[in-house]
């Protein structure tokens, strides 16, 4: 896949305190890429560098077709994390004025708002003002800004925070079918679950400072050992006699059993006892949440009061 | 440039759709006539009620000569004869306002005083006035002695003393004919211009504080980061400042729409003619300085703010910038070419307004001070959008909260 972004050696600093270190990534065409990390990791930092919102103290960031020439911004949509349009505007006038100001054919701008207020069930609501529209509402009408002058790269900054899960379903479905057309997409997030079904790639990153990068895939090999959930009440000592558990969780319903590196789920599974009381059973990897959590753990990039082993 | 036109061109629109501006835009004409109207009347009601009624008791038989006078110097008088004495004054007058009577008595001749009963409410200026009657007395008095009307005239003749500066003579030592009415139409010919350029002033400097508005409310609606995926912060301003300059001279246009037909039937003054003249142009230039250095400053110091019922001193301070020419109007009017007057029109702050009313009111520009005065305000506007570019900057992007005097500093050092 060609490289749409590329991001190296990217360096910050607000007053003296340095809050990016070095992160380098690359963006490619059609891809969704995720920058994930929690409240305050540097994602919003990172990616207003990357709109030249603020400007790096360190580090090149190369859009590749258009080298030489600075932002594209024309080419680019953006969502940023702060959500925000003119209050006593109505949603075609606001719409409009945006697809201007990224030099798109007004008639065409006109038809594709149309579409897409259809798309997010907003028909109708050409007219209405933005303050009288639900905060969900609202949203989605600044998606529609992002999207709307067909960018070839598309940055969201946390797209899913306060929607509510439909509204989640719906922008998900339409980021996979933006990167299906070859659009590239950046996103950032901190809720990592959620991100985990769409992305093709992370970046991780903890205090401004890259935690894990990579495919999903190769992370999750590379990192995720397989964690087992029963449901149905078991003793405790029984639980503790399987081998290779790294630890267990009780849950009121059952246990989780983490177990340890390398284990080989089918092989493993023959080793249960046969007097275990399951109800039911499930045998997964572990969550990009619980991976982030453990490699910052070790990186010391996190304290012990949030370490999972608590 | 572009960009900036398509900001601009979103700015008026966006305004012209807003009620608020568009009641705004028709109601400040619409105060000012409604003002002036206002004033008519109040004056129209003042004079009515400044007439004094004047008894005179009269024994020199001057009353004809008294008539005369305060005909001619159209005073407010209702002079009428009475026999009332002296005695009796005190209960006449308990009950009545803006009334006197004078006693022109043989005794008073003889001691050169006539004493004057007044009711308690009077014309300020009503013993100053009845002076005047001192002439005609005395004319009556010398007349009684039995002179002729040629020696009377000489006898009354007034001497006066008149001071002539030396930029009235020409160069012949001769006075230039000093026709008022030509005097009169010499103080339209600028004063007309001026009040145009003033207007203008008025109606850019109102909308650079909407520029202050619309940065501070970019900062509030949190939009300001989608514009910028977009266009520069350079765009952005300059998109505002262009902008509401246009919604400006559309507030002149309104203005001047209500108010030329409203001078010209009020007053009759062909003011259109006035108008077209180069000194209007001059006048207009340096409005339109005195808005690009308001606009500047305002489109600066409306990004370092959220909120602004919790702005600080400073930008408290810096929003009153505008008003500064209030403190100089006194003394430019007492002196036009005086030091305050100077003064002001080097303050960038003060000289636009400063510089049209001096040049109103002068006979001849100092040509010198004003090319000063010019070059001081174009390197301020220059300066002041440099600092607002570089305030604006960070400032628009930081949002919910009002920067300090400390981190603007830090912004300009940058």
């Amino acid at each position: 896949m060609e490289v749409f972004l590329s991001v190296e050696g990217l360096g910050k600093y607000f007053k003296d305190k340095k809050v990016l270190h070095d992160i380098s990534f690359e963006v490619r065409t059609g891809e969704i890429m995720a920058v994930l990390g929690p409240n305050g990791a540097g994602k919003t930092t990172t990616i207003r560098n990357i709109m030249g919102i603020i400007y790096p103290d360190e580090g090149t960031i190369t859009f590749h077709r258009f080298n030489g020439k600075g932002i594209p911004r024309h080419k680019i949509g953006y969502l940023p994390e702060e959500r925000g349009l003119y209050k006593n505007v109505k949603v075609m006038d606001i719409l409009l004025y945006l697809a201007d100001l990224k030099d798109y054919p007004l008639q065409k701008a006109k038809e594709r708002i149309s579409a897409y207020l259809k798309k997010f069930d907003l028909e109708g609501k050409e007219k209405v003002k933005i303050e009288e529209l639900s905060k969900g509402m609202a949203q989605k009408v600044q998606f529609i800004a992002a999207v709307l002058h067909e960018p070839e790269l598309l940055i969201l900054d946390e797209p899913f925070s306060g929607l509510d899960p439909v509204s989640q379903e719906i922008f998900k479905e339409e980021i996979r079918s933006l990167a299906r057309q070859g659009t590239s997409i950046l996103l950032s997030s901190h809720q990592m679950n959620l991100v985990e079904a769409i992305c093709d790639r992370v970046f991780m990153i903890q205090k401004g400072q890259k935690v894990v990068y990579g495919t999903l895939d190769d992370v999750k090999t590379q990192y995720a050992n397989f964690k087992c959930v029963i449901k149905g009440k078991n003793n405790w000592d029984h639980l503790k006699n399987i081998p290779s558990v790294r630890r267990i969780e009780e849950k009121p319903d059952g246990a989780v059993l983490y177990l340890e590196k390398d284990v080989q789920p089918a092989k493993w599974v023959k080793h249960l006892p046969d007097d275990l009381n399951i109800n039911e059973m499930t045998i997964d990897r572990i969550s990009l949440h619980e991976i982030f959590i453990d490699i910052a753990t070790d990186k010391k990039l996190i304290g012990e009061e949030v370490s999972p082993d608590e | 440039m572009n960009k900036t036109m398509k900001v601009a061109k979103w700015e008026i629109k966006r305004n012209l759709k807003n009620k608020s501006f568009l009641i705004s835009l028709f109601l400040t004409p619409l105060i000012f006539i409604i003002f002036a109207f206002i004033g008519n009347l109040v004056d129209g009601s003042e004079d009515a009620e400044s007439l004094t009624t004047v008894y005179i008791h009269d024994e020199l038989g001057a009353f004809p000569l008294l008539e005369e006078t305060a005909k001619q110097l159209e005073l407010d008088f209702d002079l009428k004869k009475t026999s009332v004495a002296e005695s009796e004054v005190k209960d006449k007058l308990k009950d009545s306002e803006y009334t006197a009577y004078i006693f022109l008595t043989k005794e008073g001749l003889d001691s050169g005083v006539f004493p004057v009963y007044t009711s308690e409410e009077m014309e300020p200026y009503f013993e100053a006035q009845i002076q005047a009657f001192s002439e005609s007395i005395k004319s009556v008095h010398i007349g009684q002695l039995g002179l002729s009307e040629e020696q009377l005239r000489e006898i009354l003749k007034p001497f006066v003393f008149k001071q002539i500066s030396a930029d009235e003579l020409d160069e012949n030592g001769q006075v230039h004919a000093g026709d008022p009415e030509t005097e009169k139409e010499n103080l339209l010919k600028k004063a007309v211009p001026a009040a145009f350029a003033g207007i203008i002033l008025f109606s850019i400097v109102i909308t650079s504080m909407m520029i202050f508005t619309s940065a501070s409310q970019e900062k509030k609606d949190k939009i300001a980061e989608i514009i910028l995926s977009s266009v520069t912060t350079d765009e952005l301003m300059q998109g505002k400042i262009v902008g509401y300059f246009v919604l400006g001279m559309i507030q002149a246009l309104v203005i001047l729409v209500f108010a030329i037909p409203f001078v010209i039937y009020q007053f009759d003054i062909p003011v259109l003619e006035y108008l077209l003249v180069p000194e209007t142009l001059l006048f207009v230039f340096i409005s339109v300085l005195g808005y690009l250095l308001f606009a500047a400053i305002f489109v600066g110091i409306g990004s370092t703010m959220a909120d602004i019922s919790t702005a600080g001193n400073f930008q408290g301070f810096i929003m009153l910038l505008p008003f500064l020419p209030l403190f100089f109007i006194g003394p430019v009017i007492d002196n036009p070419s005086g030091l305050a007057a100077q003064i002001a029109s080097y303050i960038p702050f003060s000289s636009p307004a400063i510089l049209i009313m001096r040049l109103a009111m002068l006979e001849e520009w100092p040509w010198l001070e004003i090319a000063i005065s010019l070059a001081i305000l174009v390197i301020s506007v220059w300066l002041f959008m440099k600092l607002a570019g570089k305030i604006f900057k960070v400032g628009i992007l930081l949002y919910g909260k009002n920067a300090t005097p400390q981190e603007i500093w830090k912004w300009i050092r940058a």
